[in-house]
C-alpha cells in the first residue's frame, strides 16, 4: 500500500521508498523517509492532491507523486 | 550527472586561498556571506534586519527568487556584504536548471564565490531543515546556523538546545527572532569571529557517485534524525526555571518525554484548514476569495477616486482661469494635469489589489491555493506551483515571470510564462477602470461586477491558450521532464497588516514613480503632435463669430493639420474594422511606453480635439461627446468599447515583459511567438466583437 491509498484521517508508517519511481529522490528530500509517521489531513476536490502530515509540518503532494511512498500496514 | 559534491570540493581550495591571503587585502576587499536555507525558514527576513533593508518577505516557500545584495548595516560594524538566496530543499540537483542554481550559490557569476555561509533553519521544523545545512557542512565550507522561528516550537510546548546542536553538526549556532530582531547582535558578532579566523576543517569531501545518491541521503536522514532527537527538548514557560536548571533537567526529561506532540502539525492550522482544504467548501472558498479579490478593487475604491478626480478637475480648471487662454495654459491643464490625473485616479485600485495579495501571501492561503488547483491546472500542462506566478501577474507581469522559477518542470513553466501576460496586470486597471465607468457612469455594482468579468475573461482566455499549447506541446518545447507537485503547507498566521499595508504603500509609490515620468513625457510628446505645426491657424472672415466661435474654429483647425492627425491618418484603415479612429489608434500606439499612457493619453487627445476645451469635465464626458470624423455618429458605441477591452486583455504591449521573458527561457524564440500571437488574437478578437455585436444591436 502506498500514501496514494490512504484514506483521509488514518495514520500509517512509511515503509520504503520506491526508487524507480522519478519524483522518489524529491519525495526523500521533503523528509519522506522509512519510519516517519504520516497522516493524511486533507484532500483536494477531487482527492488530489494531498495534505500530509509529516513531522510536524503539513506538505501537500500529489497523487502520482505519492504513489513511490510505499507503508507499513496501517495502525 | 556530476554532483555538485565534486564541484565545492573543488572550490574549497580557491575558497582557502582566498582568506589565507594577507589580512591586509582583506581590509580592502570586502568579505562576503551568503545566507541558504530551506524555503520560507526566514532568510529574507534575516536578511532585512541584517541589511536595513526592505525585500519582500512573504509566508509561502519559494518567495525570493533572485539572489540580492547589501551592505551591513553600519551599527553591527561586519565589514562584509550579504547576499540573500533562493530557498533549496537539498543541494543535490533534480535537474539541470536546478543545478545552476545550486552552482550560483558556491561561485556566484557577479558575486563570487562566500567566505561564510549563514544557514537559517526553521526551529519547528528542524528535521527537515538540517538537510540542506548538514549538504552545505559537508562540503567544508564555513557554516553558522541561525535557528528561527522558535516562537512556534514553543508553541507547540518544545525548545531547542543550543549547545547540543552545535557539538553535534560542529557548526555554530544562534537563536534568531524574525519579529522583534532579537538574535542579529549576537550573530554579527559570531560572523566577524568567523570571518576573522577562517578555520576551514581539511576534510577532503569524496564526492559520491551518482549510484549512492540514495544511499547517501538515507545516511544523511539517519544523522538528521539522531542530531533532532537530542537537540529538542521540552520546553515549559510556566515553571519559570531558568535555561540552566532546564539543561540540568534535561538529562532526565530526554529520556522518555513525549515526542508526540512535535510530529503534529500546529492546530490552529489544521482547523482552519479543515475548512480551507475541504473536499467540497475548499474549492468554494477558494473561488469566493477569488471573485472578491478582483469585485472589491472597484467599489472599495471608489470614494477615494472620486476625491481624486475632483482634486485633479478643480486644480486644471483652477490653472485655465489663473493662465488664460494661452498655448501654455492649454498645456498644462490638458497635457499635464488631465493626462496624470487620468491616471492617477486609478491609483486607488491599484493599492486595493497590492494590499488584498499582500494580505493573500501573508496569510499561508498562497499554498493552500496552490494545491487546490494542482489538479485542473495539470490538465492543461501547468502546475500548481503556476498559481502564486499567475497571481502576482495581477500586479505586474514581470516579477511573476521570474517567479515562474520555482516551477522544476521546463515545460510547465515555460507555458505559465506565457500564459502570464494575460493576467490583467495594474497597468491595465486605468484602462479597464475608464472604459468600465463610461459605460457603467456611478453605478459600481455593475463596474464592479464588469471589471470582474474582465479579469474572468482573462484568466479563462489563459486557460485555453495554455490548454491549447499543451496539445501540441511537442512543437513548442520538447523536454520532457518529470512533472511533480510536492509544497509544504506553511502554518497561518494573521497577516500583520502593518507590514502589509506598508510594502503595499511602497509597491504604490514604486508603481507612480515608474508610471509617472513616461505619462508625463509622453503627454508632453503627444501635446506637441496634436498642437503643431500649425499652432495658430489664421481665418479670413471672421467677422459677427464670438470669440468662443473662433477659438473653437481655430483648434480644430489646428488638429486637423497637426502631426497626430497626419499619423493617425495612416493607421485610420486599422483602426476603422474594429469602430475606432485614429485618435483611439493614436493613443494604443503610445501604450508601448507603458500601458496606462493610454488614458492620458486619450484625455490629452479628446479634450484637445472635442469642443471649447472645458477642462472642468471629466475624460468620461469627453468621450461621450466625441463623435466620429465624418458622418457626426458617436464614437465610443458600446460594441467598439466591448472590443477595445478585448483588444487590451490579449495585446502585449509591454516591452519590459518581452525582455524578461527573453532572459527567462533563454531565447527569443518564446517572446516572439509571444508578441506574434497575442497581437494577432487581439486584433482579431476586437475585430469579431465590434462587428459581432454591432449585427446583435
Ligand atoms: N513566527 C515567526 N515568523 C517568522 C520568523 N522569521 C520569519 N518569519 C516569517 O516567516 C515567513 C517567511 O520568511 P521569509 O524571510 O520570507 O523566508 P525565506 O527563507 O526568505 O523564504 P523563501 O524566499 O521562500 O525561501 C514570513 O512570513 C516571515 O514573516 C520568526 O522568527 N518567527
Ligand atoms: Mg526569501
Amino acid at each position: 500500500m502506498t500514501v496514494a491509498d490512504l484514506k483521509s484521517g488514518r495514520k500509517a508508517r512509511i515503509k520504503t521508498i520506491d526508487f524507480t519511481h522519478p519524483s522518489s529522490f524529491r519525495v526523500m528530500e521533503y523528509g519522506f523517509t522509512p519510519g516517519q509517521e504520516i497522516e493524511i489531513m486533507n484532500k483536494a476536490f477531487l482527492g488530489d492532491p494531498l495534505s500530509v502530515s509529516l513531522r510536524g509540518t503539513l506538505i501537500a503532494i500529489r497523487k502520482t507523486d505519492a504513489k513511490c511512498i510505499e507503508l507499513d500496514g496501517e495502525e | 550527472m556530476q554532483s555538485v559534491l565534486s564541484l565545492t570540493a573543488k572550490n574549497k581550495n580557491t575558497l582557502h586561498g582566498k582568506s589565507n591571503s594577507t589580512p591586509q587585502s582583506k581590509l580592502h576587499s570586502k568579505s562576503l556571506i551568503t545566507l541558504v536555507g530551506s524555503p520560507n525558514s526566514g532568510k529574507t527576513t534575516l536578511f532585512n534586519h541584517l541589511s536595513g533593508r526592505k525585500s519582500r518577505t512573504v509566508n509561502y516557500p519559494g518567495a525570493t527568487v533572485e539572489y540580492s545584495y547589501a551592505d551591513f548595516l553600519e551599527c553591527f560594524s561586519v565589514n562584509s556584504k550579504i547576499l540573500d538566496s533562493p530557498g533549496i530543499i537539498s543541494l543535490i540537483p533534480s535537474s539541470p536548471d536546478e543545478k545552476v542554481t545550486i552552482e550560483n550559490l558556491f561561485r556566484h557569476k557577479i558575486f563570487g564565490t562566500p567566505d561564510l555561509f549563514v544557514v537559517t533553519l526553521d526551529a519547528s521544523q528542524l528535521s527537515r531543515h538540517l538537510l540542506p545545512a548538514l549538504q552545505l557542512k559537508d562540503t567544508g565550507v564555513n557554516v553558522i546556523l541561525v535557528i528561527t522561528m522558535r516562537d512556534i516550537l514553543n508553541q507547540k510546548g518544545y525548545d531547542i538546545e543550543l549547545a547540543e546542536i552545535r557539538s553535534l553538526t560542529g557548526c555554530d549556532a544562534v537563536f534568531f527572532d524574525g519579529i522583534s530582531g532579537y538574535g542579529k547582535e549576537e550573530l554579527s558578532v559570531l560572523i566577524n569571529y568567523h570571518l576573522n579566523n577562517p578555520d576551514i576543517p581539511d576534510i577532503i569531501v569524496t564526492a559520491p557517485g551518482p549510484e549512492l545518491k540514495e544511499v547517501n541521503l538515507i545516511n544523511l536522514f539517519r544523522r538528521i534524525e539522531r542530531i533532532s532527537e537530542n537537540v529538542i527538548i521540552k520546553y515549559d514557560n510556566s515553571s519559570g526555571l531558568t535555561p540552566d536548571i532546564t539543561n540540568a533537567n534535561k538529562s532526565l526529561v530526554i529520556a522518555g518525554y513525549d515526542r508526540k506532540g512535535l510530529n503534529k502539525p500546529d492546530r490552529t492550522t489544521l482547523k482552519i484548514d479543515s475548512f480551507m482544504l475541504h473536499k467540497y467548501w475548499g474549492i468554494v472558498i477558494f473561488l469566493c476569495i477569488m471573485a472578491f479579490t478582483f469585485t472589491s478593487i472597484f467599489w472599495l475604491a471608489s470614494p477615494v477616486m472620486n476625491l481624486i478626480d475632483f482634486i485633479f478637475r478643480y486644480s486644471a480648471d483652477y490653472f485655465t482661469d489663473a493662465a488664460g487662454d494661452s498655448w501654455f495654459s492649454d498645456f498644462i491643464s490638458n497635457g499635464i494635469i488631465g493626462g496624470t490625473g487620468g491616471v492617477l485616479v486609478f491609483l486607488p485600485q491599484i493599492v486595493i489589489l497590492f494590499f488584498i495579495l499582500g494580505v493573500l501571501e501573508d496569510s499561508g492561503y498562497l499554498a493552500r491555493g496552490a494545491m487546490l488547483i494542482d489538479k485542473p491546472l495539470s490538465k492543461i500542462g501547468l502546475n500548481g506551483r503556476s498559481f502564486a506566478p499567475m497571481l502576482s501577474g495581477f500586479a505586474c507581469a514581470i516579477p511573476a515571470i521570474m517567479a515562474a522559477r520555482t516551477i522544476q518542470n521546463k515545460r510547465e513553466r515555460y507555458i505559465t510564462i506565457f500564459i502570464i501576460p494575460l493576467m490583467s496586470c495594474s497597468a491595465r486597471l486605468p484602462v479597464y477602470g475608464l472604459l468600465v465607468s463610461y459605460l457603467f457612469g456611478d453605478e459600481h455594482f455593475y463596474s464592479g461586477i464588469t471589471l470582474a468579468a474582465i479579469y474572468l475573461f482573462g484568466i479563462l482566455s489563459s486557460l485555453v491558450v495554455a490548454g491549447f499549447i499543451n496539445k501540441y506541446r511537442s512543437s513548442f518545447i520538447k523536454v520532457e521532464d518529470n512533472s511533480s507537485f510536492i509544497m509544504e503547507l506553511p502554518v497561518y498566521r494573521i497577516p500583520q497588516f502593518g507590514f502589509v499595508f506598508k510594502s503595499t504603500l511602497d509597491n504604490s509609490w514604486q508603481y507612480v514613480k515608474k508610471a509617472g515620468p513616461i505619462i508625463l513625457s509622453f503627454s508632453v510628446v503627444l501635446w506637441i503632435f496634436t498642437y503643431f505645426p500649425n499652432p495658430d491657424p489664421q481665418f479670413k472672415v471672421t467677422e459677427g463669430l464670438s470669440t468662443e466661435q473662433i477659438s473653437f474654429l481655430k483648434s480644430s483647425e489646428r488638429i486637423s493639420n497637426s502631426y497626430a492627425a497626419s499619423f493617425g491618418k495612416i493607421i485610420e484603415p486599422l483602426m476603422k474594422p474594429i469602430g475606432l479612429d485614429w485618435r483611439v489608434g493614436v493613443s494604443l500606439i503610445a501604450t508601448f511606453a507603458a500601458r496606462e499612457v493610454f488614458v492620458s493619453s486619450l484625455a490629452l487627445i479628446f479634450k484637445v480635439t472635442e469642443n471649447e476645451g472645458n477642462t472642468r469635465e471629466s475624460l468620461v464626458n469627453a468621450m461621450h461627446t466625441a463623435e466620429t470624423g465624418t458622418g457626426g455618429k458617436k464614437l465610443f458605441t458600446f460594441p467598439a468599447i466591448i472590443g477595445l477591452i478585448v483588444f487590451f486583455v490579449f495585446a502585449l504591449q509591454c516591452i519590459s515583459t518581452l525582455a524578461v521573458t527573453r532572459k527567462e527561457t533563454g531565447g527569443w524564440r518564446i517572446p516572439i511567438i509571444q508578441l506574434a500571437a497575442y497581437s494577432i488574437l487581439a486584433y482579431m478578437l476586437a475585430f469579431i466583437t465590434f462587428n459581432g455585436l454591432n449585427l446583435l444591436m
